[in-house]
């Protein structure tokens, strides 16, 4: 190990150290020094490291998750970044906090979850086992640019990675279309026709036209969004055979749902501890990439039914009659989240807290392109919609457009009243918050009803 | 009464949520109880666009660029210069805006060929002109403030055959040089603002509205709504533009 590396690694730890003494998280700032020393200390560190590297727009967090509840199952001595710490930054300062000063790696397995933008100069470095790509959907336009920009990233990043297994979602066209012209090997997992119900195509799609010529898709089957059976038929791009396949979803539960699971010649039974269809997907990729890690099927099978994922996915709390946090980044993931109220069979109240600072996206415009018009068929169930977060007023504007009557909207941006209002609530509440909302406003429950801090 | 809204490409042109204009344009007209028949118009459909009293042209992303010009040089071209001469109001926003002009230039040098309903022209740039913004629009086009979010790479310079629809009170607009936002020719208003534009300034919504209703039933006013809710959400961004200045 060079100097260079030695020295960045020392400043990472002492940043570190001194975050903690201040109670900040420290999750990405001394990596983000470590990496102005030595630019290439990641690929120092990950030279010993087996990984599995999560990347996507959803659901990238929630099958990081998953995949630790298996290492864990395992007794493998692994470690992961958390928290969204998932820039170069945050990689970084997960790796010098699991090496010695001299950089030798105390743990040797990892489960790293990768930004897609990031993903560009992380994964070359890192150079994991299975780079898992979960979907693409737009998502930030203002800072990832349009969803072909973002798998331009992606396509980039792997190539750094050739010796690494793709683990490719079939079902989405945009995906899947890693694998035309990269060498690695690659496999994919999805969602077999009549495991759910099929739709009618959506109003909004990423992915209406060939990503290879152009001409617009044929669907024999829709999951949701632009995910399903996909035929182009000009130039025959269509949906990969899925060796990891989902082919029946024999229970759904408003906490979960029961699956099974086909890979090769064997069907297993696969549950899932959280619900809705996105969270099927979440768990599908999570098995494809557990296995082709070599951990054995029938172990990797029961994973997504064990883990808790929290931190806002779907995240529980002892705050009025049961609280559930339900991040949401982009509008294929808050439609995701909108269906699922539609299986609450209870009264409830809702809460939608919008932020619009880096971290969220500066332009909330995506809010109009999800399906908030769905909250009028969510009625009398839901009996009231609360407004919060820095950009309230926008979102006030779109649930009323969306068909909801004043009498039931109501704004609070105060995060403290907010919780405290709710403490005094008796019916279930249900909150939807972009990222940084989320983090404050878990703050705030927290201390109210307790719960563990993000970096913890 | 009834207007008859046509949404032109909406399975290609619906990035940064446009389509909550046309939810807009619906909700303001049913709640004034005027009907509102919104037809879809995707690549390769035909219409007759002479029925539309409306015609809103949205963003999209430059992948599809191509598929579009050659369903618009199939006729749509022509149909589309007719109902603008003859006063059918259009909102075309950001790439649907630039498509009406005579051209683009890429950053690199190479020309497209648009249909020329406006005489504005757009030359690809390296840095795109990204955020919040705002603009007031001209007397004609109603004097209101509007706030928005432009994302655009592309600057549009204005030919003396179109008038300018606002001048920028923060952010880039047309060109991010001379102060102008949008253009307006006729009833054919064209602007970089996404946001979506028109929940957040109900003023502009309801000019545009009168403009249809103007040609088709000789309506001159339109009746008042509650838009406190707008007015609020909308004050609040004008808020901090000024916030900002102040603050350098």
């Amino acid at each position: 190990m060079n100097f260079r590396a030695f020295l960045a690694i020392l400043v990472c730890k002492i940043l570190r150290f001194l975050s903690r003494l201040l109670h900040r998280g420290g999750t990405a700032m001394p990596g983000r020094w470590a990496v102005k020393i030595c630019p290439n200390l990641l690929s120092i560190l990950a030279r010993d490291v087996k990984t599995i590297a999560v990347t996507g727009t959803n659901g990238k967090t929630s099958t990081s998750r998953m995949i630790e509840e298996a290492f864990a199952e395992q007794g493998l001595d692994y470690f992961a970044n958390r928290s969204g710490a998932n820039l170069m930054s945050g990689v970084v300062t997960e790796f010098v906090m699991n090496c010695s000063l001299t950089g030798k790696m105390r743990r040797h397995i990892a489960v790293i979850e990768c930004d897609e933008a990031a993903s560009r100069t992380v994964f070359a470095q890192l150079k994991p086992k299975v780079i898992l790509v979960t979907n693409l959907f737009r998502d930030q336009l203002d800072r990832y640019g349009e969803v072909t920009h973002t798998l331009e990233n992606i396509r980039f990043g792997i190539r750094g990675a050739s010796d690494a297994v793709l683990c490719l979602n079939a079902d989405c066209s945009l995906t899947s279309s890693l694998a035309l012209d990269l060498p690695n090997r690659a496999v994919f997992y999805g969602l077999e026709k009549g495991a759910v119900a099929s739709r009618e195509k959506p109003e909004i799609s990423d992915a209406t036209h060939c990503i290879r010529c152009k001409t617009e898709y044929d669907y024999s089957y829709i999951t949701y969004a632009h995910l399903g059976g996909f035929q182009c038929p000009h130039c025959g791009y269509s949906r990969q055979k899925a060796q990891y396949a989902v082919t029946a979803v024999t229970e759904t539960r408003p906490d979960g749902s029961s699956t099974k699971m086909q890979i090769g010649e064997k069907t297993y039974r696969m549950d899932v501890n959280l619900p809705a269809v996105y969270n099927i997907y979440n768990a599908a990729g999570c098995v494809a990439a557990l296995t082709e890690f070599g951990i054995p099927a029938e172990t990797a099978v029961t994973a997504p039914a064990r883990f808790q994922c929290g931190f806002g996915r779907m995240e529980k709390f002892d705050l009025a009659g049961g609280t559930r946090v339900m991040l949401v980044k982009n509008p294929a993931g808050c439609n995701q989240v909108l269906e699922f109220l539609q299986s609450v069979q209870e009264e409830y109240i809702l809460v939608i807290c919008l932020n619009d600072r880096g971290a969220d996206g500066t332009d909330v415009s995506w809010i109009w392109d999800a399906d908030f018009e769905r909250l009028t068929a969510l009625r009398p169930n839901l009996t009231k919609v609360i407004v919060s977060g820095d950009r309230a007023g926008d979102m006030h504007v779109r649930v009323k457009y969306a068909g909801l009557e004043e009498s039931v909207i109501a704004e609070e941006r105060d995060y403290e009243a907010l919780v405290t209002s709710l403490t005094k609530e008796s019916l279930p509440v249900f909150i939807m918050p972009t990222y940084t909302a989320m983090v404050d406003l878990r703050t705030v429950i927290i201390r109210h009803v307790g719960g563990t801090e993000f970096w913890e | 009464m009834e207007l008859n809204i046509c949404h032109m490409y909406p399975d290609v042109l619906n990035l940064y949520g446009d389509r909550g204009d046309i939810i807009t344009l619906c909700r303001r007209l049913n709640w004034r109880g005027i009907d509102a028949n919104v037809t879809r118009l995707p690549i390769g459909e035909k219409a007759d666009l002479g029925k539309a009293d409306l015609i809103f042209i949205g963003g999209g992303q430059d992948f599809e660029q191509q598929v579009l010009l050659e369903d618009l040089h199939r006729g749509k071209d022509r149909e589309i210069r007719d109902a603008a001469e003859d006063g059918v109001t259009f909102l075309t926003i950001c790439g649907g805006y630039q498509m009406l002009g005579s051209y683009y230039e890429t950053f690199e040098g190479q020309r497209c060929d648009f249909i020329g309903v406006l005489d504005l022209y757009t030359v690809g740039s390296k840095d795109r002109m990204i955020g919040n913004y705002s603009f007031t629009c001209e007397e004609e086009s109603g004097g209101s403030t509007v706030v928005g979010f432009e994302n655009h790479s592309g600057r549009t310079m204005l030919g003396s055959g179109v008038r300018p629809l606002g001048r920028v009170l923060s952010g880039y607009g047309n060109n991010g040089k001379d102060g102008t936002e949008g253009a307006r020719y006729k009833n054919v208003f064209g602007t970089y603002s996404h946001g979506p534009l028109l929940p957040k300034n109900p003023a502009f919504c309801d000019f545009l509205l009168l403009t249809a209703l103007q040609r088709k039933y000789g309506t001159t006013e339109l009746a008042p709504l509650d838009d406190a809710p707008e007015i609020s959400a909308h004050d609040e961004m004008l808020a901090r533009f000024s916030h900002q200045k102040n603050h350098g």
